[in-house]
């Protein structure tokens, strides 16, 4: 691994939360004595990031993903452990951290609501101290690839998912951060959107070097973008490495799904020891162990052997690949 | 001051809602001066205070107090802005300190207005008592103001910061805000308990009264009156903690 640029080590942020109880009476009980319980939402949590790297940080809902980000990037205080991102202690040294990194939050733009996007690049100009020609370059590349010109002088209220993303994304960069840490930044766009935003951070990483953490549930995030996935569930961390070397120790599974037009005879619902299932209409799904065939051999068969109308290959989701982890470990 | 300029360009689109509502704001102030006026018409002097001297008094007030709301607009509505809905989030990713941030995001500048009337009202009075003053009063009145508007500020800020520990939210506040108006009158009309409080719990006697004190030279209080800048620093520095405390403490929301 190249220079890391961001150590963790032995993370552990416990919450402690207040039940609420019903009624009145245990309302006023709960002013003097209030029940709490402990939660570590990150447990014990240890990785290295090297300079230059893109990670997906991966994991179920409340797995700890979100929590991790806002202690990497100062917003939380740790119950325990130890972090150093860009040579700061993120929580101690908050202030001077946070003009080294960028990031965006995919659920919350973190520009100014009520003012033209144009406005609120040029108070962050102010607020990192760019000089005017750095932030007219910074500008001309958003523009270049991004395309945020045409909808520089609208408010940010007024934009729609996909072109408040691209100018959070462009926010984040402006002031040529090398690190970037990116909450769920593709939820809830569209495909044409997915790949544009996918597309500027692959630049973004190759021309200027950007090490990039980013939390995710959609797989094609990370299978574009990271060649390295950390998984954690639970708080804990279950898994630090290749992506594809996650899918195959855990769910080393791809289903062929594909449509007939004429119903097929039954002695052939079976391909290399495995059933062929009928799961619909004239719809039948064969599930294949990547270890034992390859899905293209398969697929050459299919088509041989039926008259196929329609055909879809399907990877397990990442969602299915953690609940396989949480469920059974990783061996 | 760029957050400045951008909120009030953002505020002067809205003209007309925005002169309406120092229009507003100025009623407001002024039915306060009519209070004045009306008690006045009836009795010579209150407590050993013209109306004159009242009138300085509470347009002295006015100065540091405009200052004060026109930059406390957020600091209201920071618990369901700023921590429940998740916005501090923003405030701590960027590389300023969060309190100017949450401060400087939204303003009141109607509030400008009672600034400006409490000048007029402090001019009118010292004409009419035929009071002058030398250039070094002018420059302690002119940083005495700004120590006030610390005073107010600070301690808003204090209780602002205590919705890191206390999400329920409280009833702090507007009795908090109250007790400012008191500074409004001389102290020495009140009894033991709320110059107490006024003086040394929450000390917004310094931010008006005993300023006032002096610049009409009754030639009292001459201890608390010096007293005033450092009253304003220890305010802040208490505000400062209790914030910072406030920040380390802050546990955002789950997304």
């Amino acid at each position: 691994m190249t220079e890391p640029i961001v150590r963790v080590e032995r993370l552990t942020k416990v919450f402690r939360s207040y039940r609420r109880e019903e009624g009145l009476r245990a309302a006023l009980k709960s002013l003097v004595r209030r029940k709490s319980s402990e939660v570590a939402a990150v447990a014990d949590v240890t990785f290295t990031i090297g300079r230059g790297e893109m990670v997906g940080y991966i994991g179920a809902n409340g797995a700890g993903k979100s929590t991790t980000i806002k202690m990497l990037t100062g917003i939380l205080t740790p119950t325990s452990g130890d972090v150093v991102g860009n040579g700061f202690v993120p929580w101690r040294d908050r202030t001077r951290y946070v003009a080294t990194i960028g990031v965006v939050f995919g659920q919350r733009t973190q520009l100014w609501w009520d003012i033209a996007v144009v406005e609120s690049f040029r108070l962050l100009k102010e607020i990192y101290g760019l000089s005017e020609a750095e932030y007219r370059e910074r500008m001309a590349l958003f523009d270049k690839v991004l395309g945020l010109g045409a909808y520089l002088h609208q408010p940010v209220r007024k934009l729609s998912l996909g072109e408040r993303m691209r100018c959070d994304l462009a926010a984040s960069l402006l002031h040529r951060p090398p690190l970037l840490f990116l909450d769920e930044p593709t939820i809830g766009l569209d495909i044409v959107a997915k790949a544009n935003v996918r597309e500027f951070l692959e630049e973004i990483n190759r021309q200027e070097g950007t090490t990039v953490l980013l939390t995710t549930h959609d797989l094609a995030d990370i299978e574009t973008l990271c060649r390295r996935v950390i998984v954690i569930d639970h708080g804990k961390l279950l898994f630090d490495g290749a992506l594809d070397e996650l899918r195959d120790r855990i769910l080393p599974i791809t289903s062929i799904v594909f449509d007939v037009k004429r119903a097929p005879d039954a002695r052939d619902l079976e391909w290399n020891g495995r059933p062929i299932r009928e799961v619909g209409l004239h719809r039948y799904r064969l599930d294949l162990d990547r270890r034992e065939a390859a899905p293209a051999t398969a697929v050459k068969e299919i088509v041989n052997r039926f008259d196929v109308s329609d055909l879809k290959i399907e990877e397990p989701e990442i969602e299915a690949v953690v609940k396989r982890i949480y469920q059974e470990g990783i061996s | 001051m760029l957050y400045f300029s951008q909120y009030a360009k953002a505020r002067l689109e809205y003209r007309l809602d925005f002169f309406s509502s120092v229009f507003a704001s100025f009623l407001g102030t002024a039915a306060a001066f009519g209070f004045l006026l009306i008690v006045f018409s009836r009795v010579p002097a209150v407590h050993g205070w013209t109306f004159e001297e009242m009138v300085f008094l509470y347009g002295f007030s006015l100065i540091p107090l405009g200052i004060f709301n026109v930059l406390s607009w957020n600091l209201y509505l920071f618990s369901d802005r700023y921590l429940i809905e998740g916005r501090f989030d923003r405030v701590l990713v960027r590389p300023v300190n969060s309190i100017f941030q949450v401060l400087f995001e939204a303003f009141r500048l109607e509030s400008l207005q009672e600034s400006v009337t409490g000048i007029a009202a402090v001019v009118w009075a010292s004409r009419k008592m035929g009071l002058s003053f030398s250039a070094p009063d002018v420059v302690l009145f002119v940083l005495w103001t700004f120590c006030g508007a610390a005073i107010y500020l600070a301690i808003f800020i204090g209780l602002t910061a205590t919705s890191f520990w206390i999400e329920d939210r409280i009833g702090i506040v507007p009795p908090v805000f109250n007790l400012m108006q008191f500074g409004r009158y001389p102290l020495t009309i009140y009894d033991g308990w709320i110059r107490f409080t006024l003086s040394f719990v929450i000390p917004f006697a310094f931010a008006s009264f005993y300023p006032v004190v002096h610049f009409l030279k009754r030639g009292e209080f001459a201890r608390e009156f010096w007293a005033v800048p450092l009253i304003a620093a220890a305010c802040l520095a208490i505000a400062w903690t209790i914030w910072d405390r406030g920040v380390r403490r802050y546990h955002s929301t789950g997304s």
